[in-house]
């Protein structure tokens, strides 16, 4: 069951410009940093849904680097819904207003699609080929280091749509 | 009696490879080697565990004691830059050397690359001919398992060991959409096309750098196994910091240190530096040896390039297949050369799924857009860029610095200027650039900062060889001027660079002075 704060959130959420973004309920009951930050890294990476067991590690990683980022996730997914903030134009607005959440955004987004948390001497890899970078082009490529198959069929015409 | 009949330093893929050759010629060689082992598994595994996917350094064990220059997350400050422009070299100081993670482009030379003073008025001749290099090029070829087309300019009196990779889909495309225009060849390599050496044929990793996870490309980790296989000894962990000559000018030892500072020394009859075109002159001049011509660490030379990022009209996706598999090869020489830089243009095959999600990361693209410029863009985008000749110059030089390492031995100093020639073939190959462009419906071009060129990592020219003791540091064979029982293998020893990766030439050059150390018995040969 989701929490008061974070039912009220995902009201609040589903009544603004985001509402086809938004994930279902699947954080631990009473951990609303946590669902915070799955809402907010679905709208993110675009996806109705973000795996919660894929992004478990990524919150203990970030949440162990930096005690207050489940606040700041839910402090921007607030600021979000109260604005209406467009994924689009997110990091613009965040950058000229010189938001001190500026760079979560970025953050979290790095870390669903890249699997990295973190950054500099800090930075950690916590996935590469489950990454949503990866899975988003899955049917073309494989994550390099990965076979792409046997000798040569490489050569032939990749049939793709994009 | 001595330690060793021939004592290498340096266990890279020159090293080893005329380690394995003096072996098999029946003599006792010991290799030293200053940084510990590397194990292919560990380095796949921590690439995949990599923050940071396009640092080539990064899933490489780094020894504290055998320091090599690091640029990230922080520089270490290791290769001191003295300018005017900065020259950031990767290398490896490893069981196996730099080669573990190489593109695998193993090209000869053009016959004319050793004539540029005769043919060109630039630069200096070889002490040697394309011809004399001929039969060590086959044998470096066989060794590491080379496949390659024929058409690349490069005589050859053998075919190559195998024909070329198969051609990924993108370059097929590529090649066809720029013919006349330009003939598009596949690149010359040390990757398998069909089981070779005991190794399974490419699968198509897209990782040959930092890593080929299946051995499919040849590197320095299994040169260095095979001198072992024929008979030589290892000693990892030795950072040898002086080597030690008797009255008659003869070298009798080499000093080195434990990584907790013990001091050992081992004596030979003959001595091999190969310890890569930084570290080996360093050694030198840490030993004040070799050097009456004033040349140890002078002409550095690398390839530098600049580049094309673009968006073609179809879809190619880059990543199907090996890194680097085709270039234009009518820029490697001609009249031009009096003016300007020759060049190699390559095309990069590298997934572009790091490079773009980092950049739209960058940009602050979030929502459903990620998803769609990221496959638009991982589809669509190419690359070119130049791979250019730089000429040998006494001013560009590797000196000690005032900084010591670990050790408390002297770390390396650069003194690296870009000269005109250089950047009037870069000018020239803009021109290629839009055409190519523009033959692949270019759009959203992205050219290299102008004016800023990048490194290749091919160090060649700071022992170069010659005829005149005066104004070089070895002989044709390698060996040093000043000491007949010294012999210099490595990239180092070449005295012009060309517009081709150095290695093959240089592992060419190292078994063409095993072979005048000890020749071979022909029985086994």
């Amino acid at each position: 069951m989701p929490s008061p704060t974070r039912r009220l959130l995902l009201k609040a959420v589903l009544a603004g410009y985001a509402t086809a973004w938004l994930p279902t309920a699947w954080a631990a009951p009473g951990d609303a940093g946590q669902a915070a930050f799955l809402d907010l890294s679905a709208l993110l990476v675009g996806r109705s849904y973000v795996d919660p067991a894929q992004g478990k590690p990524l919150f203990e990683a970030f949440k162990a680097q930096a005690g207050d980022f489940p606040n700041r996730c839910l402090a921007l997914l607030a600021q979000i819904q109260a604005r209406q903030l467009d994924p689009a134009t997110l990091q613009r607005v965040l950058d000229a207003e010189a938001s001190p959440l500026a760079a979560l955004p970025r953050q979290v987004a790095r870390a669903w699609l890249q699997g990295v948390v973190g950054s500099g001497t800090k930075a950690r890899c916590l996935a590469y080929e489950t990454a949503l970078n990866a899975q988003m082009v899955g049917d073309v490529l494989r994550p390099p280091s990965y076979a792409y198959g046997a000798y040569g069929s490489w050569a032939s015409a990749e049939r793709s749509d994009a | 009696m001595p330690d060793a009949e021939v004592v290498v330093i340096g266990s890279g893929i020159c090293g080893a490879l005329a380690a394995r050759r003096l072996a098999l010629a029946g003599a006792d060689v010991l290799v030293l080697e200053a940084g510990g082992p590397i194990e292919r598994g560990q380095v796949v595994a921590a690439f995949r565990d990599s923050p940071r996917k396009s640092d080539w350094l990064a899933p490489y064990p780094y020894h504290p004691w055998a320091p090599h220059p690091l640029y990230l997350p922080e520089e270490n400050n290791y290769l001191v830059q003295a300018g005017p422009d900065p020259w950031p070299v990767q290398y490896l100081r490893g069981v196996g050397g730099t080669s573990w993670h190489w593109a695998a482009q193993a090209w000869r030379l053009l016959p004319s690359d050793l004539r540029l003073a005769s043919l060109y008025g630039v630069g200096v001749d070889w002490p040697l001919s394309y011809e004399e290099l001929d039969p060590w090029y086959q044998e470096a070829e066989e060794l590491m398992g080379v496949a390659g087309a024929e058409d690349t300019g490069s005589p050859r009196s053998q075919p190559f060991p195998m024909a070329p990779v198969a051609e990924p889909w993108a370059m097929r495309r590529i090649r066809e959409r720029l013919a006349p225009l330009y003939a598009v060849t596949a690149n010359t390599a040390a990757r398998n096309s069909r089981s070779y050496g005991g190794r399974p044929a490419c699968c198509g990793n897209n990782s040959c750098q930092p890593i080929c996870p299946i051995d499919a490309q040849y590197h320095g980790g299994l040169a260095i196994r095979s001198a072992l296989d024929a008979g030589a000894r290892l000693q990892s962990h030795a950072v040898v910091h002086r080597l030690e000559a008797d009255a008659g000018g003869r070298i009798r030892a080499a000093h080195y240190l434990t990584p907790d500072g013990q001091p050992r020394q081992v004596s030979g009859q003959v001595f091999i530096v190969a310890a890569n075109g930084v570290e080996s002159p360093k050694l030198l001049l840490m030993s004040g040896l070799a050097n009456r011509s004033g040349q140890v660490g002078r002409n550095l030379m690398d390839h530098l390039s600049t580049a094309l990022t673009f968006e073609a009209d179809e879809p190619l996706w880059l990543g199907r297949g090996p890194q680097s598999p085709s270039a234009i090869n009518s820029r490697r020489d001609g009249e031009f050369r009096r003016e300007h830089a020759a060049y190699r243009l390559d095309f990069t095959n590298i997934s572009r799924v790091d490079s773009v999600t980092n950049d739209l990361l960058e940009k602050g693209v979030y929502g459903p857009a990620f998803e769609q410029q990221l496959r638009r863009r991982v589809a669509h985008e190419m690359g070119v860029r130049n791979v250019l000749e730089v000429l040998p110059d006494p001013a560009n030089r590797i000196v000690l610095s005032g900084r010591t390492d670990a050790l408390g031995l002297p770390t390396p100093q650069v003194h690296y200027r870009i000269d005109d020639y250089v950047r009037r073939g870069a000018q020239a190959a803009q021109q290629d650039f839009a055409l190519i462009a523009e033959r692949m419906g270019g759009q959203r071009l992205r050219y290299s900062a102008a004016g800023k060129f990048s490194a290749n990592h091919h160090i060649t020219g700071t022992l170069a060889m010659g005829d005149d003791p005066a104004r070089s540091v070895c002989d044709r064979y390698g060996r040093a001027h000043d000491h007949d029982n010294l012999y210099l293998c490595g990239t180092a020893v070449m005295p012009t660079s060309g517009t081709m990766n150095a290695t093959l030439t240089a592992v060419a050059l190292a078994l063409r002075s095993a072979e005048q150390i000890r020749p071979m018995p022909a029985a086994r040969a």
